[in-house]
């Protein structure tokens, strides 16, 4: 990685897993709700995303939901974090070829892409019923890189109620997995969202996530140029364009649903509210 | 003067919580003067909640008044000025009375948008000095301490310490907080600049996306920080204030040198 950006997005592991796990307890407490559920493929995201919710609250749970198209090495990584965090009777594992059949069917799709995503958007399903069935929240495990490049199903994996590291890069939550002890077979597993068979995340967007986390950093947390990011980073204009287009077009992915404008007042416009709206309360 | 900075989380929109909090505070302080941080009594991340909470934190203010005893209060609030117009605003409580001080720099960038909600100060009105405990003061909130005008208005007015209600978040906790050690040299800077004490009480927690870092301080004359409350989580703290170190600093800096003409000429730019 460049020295500049290495630099740059270096980060101080104590202090921000601190954080993270303070403002998930805190989150939590102020749901009402009692505790998190997540997701867990083996991946560094959810391992770190697990390791930070096991410190934040005694109740969580972890569900893998492999299918056909996942590793069996995912399933033993899953399986050492889920014995890492003594997390015995705090996970389940559910199989999910039939349900992925019975929707692909239902929908006539075979394409690897819609069903890929169908898988995505099960998993969601299995996970808020989990969630609304122990009284919990589901937390999400997206990184800020995925995020940024819109590289998630919309309402699959990026149907959660909070995103703990959704502001740290990818090469940033390694960096984190690494002092929070996750193994480092995890942190250095190519990432993929292992939704066909074959499917590594650098593979499909042609870049690797070094290279991916210095282009969104330069690009839109310093603004730097197109023209300027290349030449600092030594690679094609055209790899600066495709992430940067990779960004654009997904936007709608990071938004809520766009409402087409009519009254005086509208959600999404001139209807601005805190997420914490509830906290409201008439006084005399 | 003995001054208590109360380095609270506020609940967002919570106004009776946070009223309760200010209370027991307040209630349990051994101090001259309270301090409390911007928009406490309502917190900071409010959007168009500053609409329904203006009402409810105008009650507050009202009720710590009962509260405050013989104390100097200073709370965080929204005070309507006019139907329909708000300030961002620090209630000043001195025996027994109210006052209220108004921002002047709205800030309206990155994650701020204030002057979609607040009408900002007006200098020629709304710059005061209060006595409290045979001490006078000024208040100045948040954004006001990072341009050098209210500070130095105030300080040639006759304040001889400052307090900075602020609500300052935290950005880029990937390196260390650099928003921490810029808010120490701007403290220091006006301490030093206008041989004043300087005290910066901050909020603490988090309010939707944002995290207040809290990390309060006082700054004497002489630019020693002299009182550090902790980061990232609730504090209070007194501090005893001395006026003598304040004398001794003047004696020895060029505070008394005001050239007014510098003005003449900041006024036509």
């Amino acid at each position: 990685m460049n020295e500049y950006v290495a630099k740059a997005l270096a980060i101080d592991c104590d202090s921000v897993s601190r954080y993270l796990v303070e403002r998930l307890r805190e989150y939590i407490e102020e749901s009402g709700l009692k505790g998190g559920v997540l997701g867990l493929s083996g991946g560094v995201d959810s391992s770190v995303v697990a390791v930070l919710l096991a410190k934040a609250t005694e109740n969580f749970f972890l569900l893998l939901m492999p299918s056909s198209s996942t590793p069996p090495r995912d399933m033993e990584d899953a399986m050492k974090i889920v014995k890492m965090l003594n997390a015995e009777g705090k996970y389940a594992v559910i199989y999910i070829d039939d349900y992925v059949k019975a929707l692909a069917d239902a929908a006539k799709v075979e394409d690897k892409k819609i069903v890929g995503n169908i898988k995505a958007r099960i998993r969601m399903t299995l996970l808020y019923a989990y969630a609304q069935k122990l009284g919990y929240l589901v937390v999400g495990t997206g990184d800020k890189s995925e995020l940024m490049l819109g590289y998630f199903t919309k309402y699959g994996d990026g149907g959660v109620d909070v995103l703990p590291i959704g502001d740290l890069y990818k090469t940033q939550v390694r960096q984190l997995g690494k002092c929070l002890g996750v193994p480092e077979e995890i942190v250095s597993k190519p990432p993929s969202p292992a939704l066909w068979e074959g499917q590594t995340a650098e593979g499909e967007l042609g870049v690797d996530y070094e290279t991916i986390d210095s282009i969104l950093y330069l690009r839109y947390e310093e603004m730097r140029t197109r023209e300027e990011i290349a030449s600092m980073l030594g690679i094609d204009m055209s790899v600066v364009d495709k992430i940067d287009s990779l960004v654009r077009r997904s936007q709608h992915k990071r938004l809520p649903p766009e409402i087409f404008r009519l009254s005086g007042r509208a959600i999404g416009s001139d209807w601005r509210y805190p997420r914490r709206y509830w906290n409201v309360r008439p006084w005399a | 003067m003995k001054i208590e900075l109360a380095q609270i989380r506020p609940i967002l929109g919570d106004v009776e919580r946070n009223f309760l909090k200010h209370k027991e505070i307040v209630e349990t302080s051994d101090s001259d003067c309270v301090v409390f941080p911007e928009l406490s009594l309502t917190g900071y991340v409010l959007k168009d909640l500053t609409f329904e909470l203006f009402r409810y934190s105008e009650m507050a203010v009202e009720r710590l008044i009962d509260v405050a005893g013989n104390k100097c209060v200073v709370a965080g609030t929204i005070k309507e000025v006019r139907p329909g117009i708000l300030r961002n605003s620090a209630a000043v409580i001195v025996g027994g009375r109210i006052d209220y001080v108004y921002k002047f720099y709205l800030p309206t960038y990155g994650l701020f948008e204030e002057r979609r909600y607040f009408q900002r100060g007006d200098p020629a009105r709304d710059l005061k000095i209060f006595r409290h405990a045979g001490v006078n003061f000024g208040v100045m909130i948040c954004e006001d301490a990072w341009h050098p005008e209210p500070a130095e208005a105030l300080a040639l007015m006759g304040a001889d310490l400052i307090l900075v209600p602020a609500a300052s978040p935290m950005r880029r906790l990937s390196k260390s907080l650099a928003i921490q050690d810029s808010w120490e040299a701007l403290l220091k800077a006006h301490a030093l600049m206008n041989s004043v004490w300087m005290v910066f009480v901050n909020t603490v927690g988090a309010q939707e996306e944002e995290f207040f870092w809290g990390g309060s301080m006082v700054v004497s004359p002489l630019g020693e920080v002299k009182l550090r409350l902790k980061t990232f989580e609730e504090d209070r703290a007194t501090y005893d204030i001395d006026f003598e170190e304040l004398r001794r600093a003047r004696f020895f800096s060029s505070f008394r040198d005001h050239i007014s003409s510098f003005h003449r000429v900041l006024a036509r730019l």
